[in-house]
């Protein structure tokens, strides 16, 4: 059993593709951001790899950052990057919730609920509960707190792992079934 | 052109019935409205704009945000003054209002127009302000009527808290005699944030400068907002650097006027001041003149030794023994006539250095440069107008 389960993630693993090509960018948004240290630093390619570059909250600790994408895809996991101490901590993630506030977060269950280690803020993915993302129109982070509880959250990269709904391998699909039975 | 959803907070508690700004604080206050709400609308057409109150019963949103510009102006009308405005509600409510906008694309920004007190705490403010950062909400705040420094260093503690990147804004308008509507023209409330002013603004700061006289420049302000807008400023420019010339000019006329009265020496002021006034002067005087020697003259044929005094009797009787003396004498009679009636005016006309010099210099072989006039001139100006010096004058002006 355990086996099989390790061999169905690796198989996942090896068709992920970073998402970053489908993301819609005229329609990104990220609330309370610093605009000095606004989003594309830690979203964009080139930025977010440059480690002085990071995103970075404004008024307080949290963070909500919107992003669409310009297909449907399947979302499998997810790289956020930051600073030990004010590096995020919790992190809750929305589907297809469009123009989200921080008034409403909680008005919605979240689709899967992050709490990042200072391993994953090195780092190391942190996989999702795939099921339920996997008719992703766009996606919803909402950053919550912080490691240290610091008035300020950095983030220095978010990587979006992933496949898009049209490039899904028919073949390798039934594979994985074939393992299950 | 920023894609913005405006709500606008306006005060109508009992503190807008106050008249120092004109027709009163509420109606200046609803002119403003008006004249924002035609500005956002114009800059991007799909902007909207929603109103509230903040006193009153409670916090009442008249419209919600919309590109009807009909819809927001038709809400002003008959709105009920009372109670006290309530700041953080109408703020809340303002955001609420914003967050259901239709297009999610667009900006948020609240307007609010305080001119009530602020009961509120500073620190309360700030929190709101905070929040409406998080939510990137702009805010601006138009601080009017009651003045007090509690209430600024509020209102301005709560823009602060707001303000990212620039985008909030605080306006103070004392009360005065310009319209707080136009006074907002000028400000980023209208201009909008680093755009170098929005077309609607150029428009209507023409509109209101041109009045009904319209805009004067040969173009139309409506075809070319940023053309007009520049013949404007150039204009306004223009007309300070003549104001402020003018008043240079005035004050050094006014002390040269000094000058010239004490050393009666001042050549500008005789060709620039004197000319024209001397030669008003000058014609009254001929005719005053003419008229006084005519009635002398008559005085003296028809019966010079009733006529005045005993010195005329003396003259009468020499003037029988000689023709040549007789036609002096009659001179002299002339002059006494005119000395009596003419005296104040003459002396008042001599005082005047500039009319002399003028008049000397219109005398046939006479030359105001000459060191004996110029003399006679400085002494005369010193009150010490002997008969003499008259009888010169005079006979010079009967030559002529």
């Amino acid at each position: 059993m355990s086996t099989t389960e390790s061999s169905t993630a690796s198989a996942h693993q090896k068709n992920q593709v970073d998402l970053l090509d489908f993301i819609d960018w005229t329609g990104v948004e990220c609330l309370n951001q610093n605009t000095a240290h606004a989003y594309p630093n830690a979203l964009k390619q080139g930025y977010r790899e440059d480690e002085g570059l990071h995103l970075e909250s404004d008024a307080d600790e949290q963070l909500l950052i919107y992003i669409p994408f310009t297909q449907v895809i399947k979302l499998h996991s997810i790289v956020i990057k930051g600073p030990e101490e004010e590096g995020p901590q919790t992190v809750k993630l929305y589907t297809n919730k469009e123009h989200m506030g921080f008034s409403n977060v909680s008005d919605y269950p979240p689709s899967d609920t992050l709490a990042l280690t200072p391993e994953n803020l090195k780092g190391k993915p942190v996989v999702l509960k795939y099921v339920k993302f996997q008719n992703v129109r766009s996606l919803t982070i909402f950053i919550e707190d912080n490691q240290s509880g610091a008035d300020v959250t950095k983030v220095q990269k978010i990587i979006l792992q992933g496949m898009t709904v049209e490039t899904t391998d028919m073949k390798g699909l039934k594979k994985i079934e074939d393992h299950n039975h | 052109m920023v894609l913005e959803a405006t709500m606008i907070c306006i005060d109508n508690s009992e503190w807008m019935r106050n008249g120092d700004y004109s027709p009163t604080r509420f109606q200046a206050q609803a002119d403003a409205v008006n004249l924002i709400c035609g500005a956002k609308t114009q800059s991007n057409p799909e902007n909207t704009v929603g109103v509230l109150t903040m006193a009153g019963k409670g916090v009442r949103v008249l419209v919600t945000p919309t590109s009807d510009l009909g819809k927001i102006l038709a809400c002003m009308h008959g709105l009920d003054i009372g109670g006290e405005m309530n700041l953080a509600a109408g703020i809340q409510v303002a955001q609420l209002a914003l967050k259901h906008r239709q297009n999610k694309k667009q900006q948020q920004r609240i307007i609010v127009f305080a001119g009530g007190p602020v009961k509120y705490d500073k620190k309360v403010l700030e929190m709101i302000g905070k929040k409406l950062k998080k939510n990137s909400v702009a805010l601006d705040v138009v601080n009017f009527g009651e003045e007090d420094e509690a209430k600024t260093e509020k209102l301005e503690a709560l823009v602060a808290a707001v303000n990212n990147n620039d985008s909030s804004h605080i306006v103070h308008v004392p009360a005065g005699s310009n319209a707080l509507s136009d006074v907002l023209l000028s400000t980023p409330i209208f201009t909008g944030d680093g755009e170098g002013g929005s077309g609607f603004a150029a428009a209507a700061a023409a509109a209101a400068a041109g009045g009904v006289s319209g805009f004067d420049f040969g173009v139309d302000p409506n075809l070319d907002p940023e053309l007009a807008l520049a013949l404007r400023v150039s204009m306004e420019e223009e007309r300070a650097r003549q104001e402020a010339a003018a008043k240079k000019a005035a004050d050094d006329s006014s002390k040269q006027e000094k000058e010239g009265e004490s050393t009666s020496q001042d050549a500008t002021m005789s060709e620039n001041v004197g000319t024209s006034e001397s030669e008003n002067k000058k014609d009254d005087l001929m005719d005053d003149e003419n008229a006084l020697l005519q009635q002398a003259l008559a005085m003296s044929m028809d019966d010079p030794a009733a006529t005045v005094t005993t010195r005329d009797v003396d003259m009468s009787e020499a003037a029988t023994d000689d023709q040549d003396l007789a036609l002096a004498l009659q001179l002299s009679v002339q002059e006494g006539a005119k000395d009596q009636s003419g005296q104040a005016d003459m002396g008042k006309l001599l005082a005047d250095q500039s009319f002399v010099s003028s008049i000397l210099a219109s005398l046939p072989g006479v030359d105001p440069n000459d060191p004996s006039v110029k003399d006679l001139l400085a002494s005369m100006q010193n009150q010490s107008e002997s008969s003499e010096q008259k009888k010169d004058e005079d006979k010079k002006e009967d030559d002529k």
